[in-house]
């Protein structure tokens, strides 16, 4: 029995549905779910939240949460299913404190939003960066530029006159 | 069979060891317009100013100590004993850019980096010389249709030397740094500044 089964024997509420992704054990987990299964699965000994990845589907956000076992040596994959239009999942910054820039770094990238977490700001982009681009829907085709201010703080800008050489 | 000539006119006398300065100065060939005077006491050279600046020039440029991504580590094995960049006098990376006339770009040059990037050489003291490292600095390289990566540094600061590889070799930025000689040994005095276009 997986770890995924376990999970799905001991909540069978939250659990949709369960298979296998890159040969570790993976499990679809209802949204509103999401807090109970994840303290569950510390329970069951995942001690290490190693990976959060948001995918963009068009239609659809996904979720999905890495964790680790160290004590047993094994994987589970967790996925939750968002909508696409106000993608909102609940933090795991209270079980995990790893959690808190994975959810950051996904919250740039993909904008999805974490309730509960307790500084969701912009990790890797400066501030003010327009789009989330990892999304399908990012403009490409806007060039965004970097300038540094007075006081060293980044300010982004689109037409990067104070950056780019004079031609 | 007829018998072996030797034409001794042809064979040339070995070369005589330079003893003196001037005969070790002209052994060099560094400075071609050596003039001396032989029948004075002291020695008189007459050279032009942009062959003995640029000879002092190319002979220690500093580069500045940054490195932006994976180029970075190939400029450590250029630094370390078995390339040997000492060789041009180049072995001080200065920590300040301020100090240094030279600058490798070796990495990624992303959009938040770039600013950064051109302040740093901004810093730098007239006269100064830029090398693009590796093909991301060169063109935004593997990175090219990206977001976040600028499509090579030349955007935001001239540069004068583009070593391509992904990251070089050694040998290919000490033939990249061989290059940068060779351009700052045919600069004019002033060439930086725009006086003698």
């Amino acid at each position: 029995m997986t770890s995924a089964d376990e999970l799905k024997q001991k909540l069978p509420a939250a659990v949709v549905s369960t298979g296998m992704q890159l040969n570790k054990p993976m499990a679809v987990i209802k949204k509103e779910e999401l807090l109970n299964a994840a303290r569950i699965v510390m329970e069951m000994g995942f001690d290490h939240l190693s990976v959060i990845t948001g995918t963009d589907y068009t239609d659809r956000f996904e979720v999905v949460y890495n964790f680790f076992s160290y004590e047993k040596k094994q994987n589970l994959v967790l996925k939750v299913i968002t909508d696409h239009d106000a993608p909102e999942v609940d933090s795991l910054t209270s079980l995990w404190k790893g959690a808190e820039w994975l959810e950051r770094e996904t919250y740039d990238l993909v904008g999805i939003k974490f309730t509960g977490h307790p500084n969701l700001v912009r990790i890797l982009l400066p501030d003010g960066w327009v789009g989330h681009p990892l999304r399908k829907d990012y403009d490409m085709n806007t060039e965004q530029f970097v300038t540094m201010g007075e006081d060293g703080n980044d300010i982004v800008s689109t037409d990067g006159k104070n950056l780019l050489r004079r031609k | 069979m007829d018998p072996i000539t030797i034409d001794t006119t042809k064979i040339k006398t070995a070369k005589k060891k330079p003893v003196t300065a001037l005969e070790k100065l002209e052994d060099t060939g560094l400075i071609s317009t050596v003039l001396a005077a032989r029948e004075r006491e002291g020695l008189i050279l007459f050279s032009t100013i942009d062959q003995i600046f640029n000879w002092a020039r190319l002979s220690s440029l500093w580069p500045v100590t940054s490195g932006l991504a994976c180029c970075a580590i190939e400029m450590m094995a250029v630094a370390m004993a078995h390339h040997d960049i000492a060789r041009f006098g180049m072995e001080i990376f200065r920590a300040s850019p301020r100090q240094a006339d030279l600058m490798f770009v070796a990495g990624t040059v992303t959009k938040r980096m770039a600013p950064r990037v051109k302040q740093l050489y901004e810093m730098m003291p007239d006269p100064k010389w830029v090398i693009a490292v590796g093909s991301c600095a060169s063109t935004g390289g593997p990175y090219h249709e990206s977001y976040s990566v600028l499509k090579g540094v030349d955007l935001i600061i001239p540069v004068d030397v583009y070593i391509p590889g992904c990251p070089p070799r050694p040998e290919a930025w000490l033939y990249g740094v061989i290059q940068l000689r060779e351009k700052i040994k045919n600069e004019g005095y002033g060439a930086k500044w725009g006086l003698n276009k």
